[in-house]
């Protein structure tokens, strides 16, 4: 049965309705036991759509994107797991960060000819989120607490080559800074600051993993 | 001490750091790189194509995916970092969804009101043998109501962005909703 009330139960339920409303139809709430009992399926109904869970497609759907867009590389990526020792994944981040810093330079000097925008001319970069930095500064205090459970031998260089990472991010900031929407820059940056965090972050897993 | 090996899984701040590196893939992406792309497929996969299957027939979420995902590869370099990734590629997934149901004339009769139509997808009250699934209770929703309770109740958008989207008043948003909601009370798991 369906008395005036019914159709304002979801409203109610969403705290959408006014002052006068809202008073009026919680009296009538307390006398009709067929409205609380619809306003509390209706709750559950919420509480249902709102655990709904998502799934993903049965097949993948993967190597269809990639031939429209021309992603080139149709592989689907297994979820990373490292294996290698410290100083082999330090050698191995110092080595990309040097070797692409060594563009950075070059994109420091003054361009003999407009930069180009890299695989899309004349793209506009995303803006930096800043979200980094807070990430970096974080796990840089874990690793200062986390250190002692280390050996100072790989203490010594895990800092140094941190120091090698932080000169290059500092300098493809100070790149951006003349050529802000530099694609090459942006990514550089990016992809920099992205191996800094997971030099840390596994780092730190390390040493976690040592107490 | 010998060479420590890196594995494991992660021990801390895990949240903060996949925000971070969903931050750096979108910056990747936005500049043509291919590989961060498929780590921001692989990672919203799900959520898009749930949504597009809840708000369209099921034959026809897989081809819409798809092209969703080539849509946001093409105004990734507009995304401008405002908001998050997720809920960039959301807004532009509901955007595309609409599109199509407009395209195909499934919006007929969207803002239909008729309970007898809602009531048509009852069953399990009266007979819990009968029991419907939730999720194909809400595919058999009138269009109107299905959308709206999709976006209302499942993605979690108000009911002025919804209006917004579909071109009507709130008062109708929340009109269908409720109708929704009191068809699909009756498909409550006991």
């Amino acid at each position: 049965m369906k008395d005036q009330w019914t159709d304002r139960l979801s409203e109610y339920l969403d705290s959408e309705l006014a002052g006068g409303d809202r008073t009026a139809l919680e009296a009538h709430l307390a006398t009709c036991g067929e409205c609380r009992t619809t306003l509390a399926e209706l709750r559950r109904v919420v509480a249902r759509a709102k655990s709904l869970e998502d799934r993903p497609p049965r097949t993948d759907l993967w190597p269809g994107v990639a031939e429209r867009i021309g992603a080139g590389k149709v592989v689907a990526l297994p979820r990373r797991r490292l294996s290698f020792s410290v100083p082999q994944l330090i050698a191995a981040s110092v080595a990309l960060v040097l070797l692409s810093g060594a563009a950075v330079r070059l994109a420091l000097e003054p361009p003999r000819e407009p930069v180009d925008g890299g695989p899309r001319g004349g793209v506009q970069v995303v803006s930096w989120p800043g979200r980094t930095d807070a990430a970096i500064a974080e796990l840089e205090n874990a690793l200062a607490q986390n250190e002692s459970r280390l050996d100072t031998a790989t203490v010594r260089v895990v800092k140094e080559n941190l120091a090698v990472i932080d000169r290059a991010v500092a300098e493809a900031r100070r790149a951006l800074a003349v050529d802000p929407n530099n694609t090459y820059l942006n990514r550089h940056l990016a992809e920099t600051m992205r191996r800094k965090v997971e030099l840390l972050r596994r780092v730190n897993a390390i040493a976690t993993a040592q107490s | 001490m010998a060479p420590q090996a890196l594995e494991g899984p992660l021990t801390r701040d895990e949240p903060t750091v996949a925000a971070d590196a969903e931050a750096a893939d979108t910056a990747l992406a936005a500049s043509g790189d291919g590989s961060a792309f498929e780590r921001l497929y692989r990672t919203h996969v799900a959520r898009i194509h749930s949504l597009v299957r809840r708000m369209l027939d099921a034959d026809e979420a897989d081809d819409l995916t798809q092209d969703i995902f080539v849509r946001a590869w093409q105004k990734l370099p507009t995304f401008r970092g405002e908001s998050a990734f997720g809920t960039w590629l959301h807004r532009l997934a509901v955007n595309v969804v609409l599109a199509r149901r407009k395209a195909v004339g499934v919006e007929r009769g969207r803002y239909r009101s008729d309970e007898d139509a809602l009531d048509g997808i009852s069953g399990r009250r009266e007979t819990p043998e009968m029991t419907v699934d939730f999720e194909e209770a809400l595919s058999r929703l009138p269009d109107g109501a299905r959308q709206v309770f999709v976006l209302h109740d499942v993605a979690g958008y108000r009911h002025e962005e919804i209006a917004r989207m579909l071109g009507v008043v709130p008062g109708t948003s929340k009109s269908q909703l409720h109708h929704a909601r009191m068809a699909l009370r009756k498909h409550l798991e006991r």
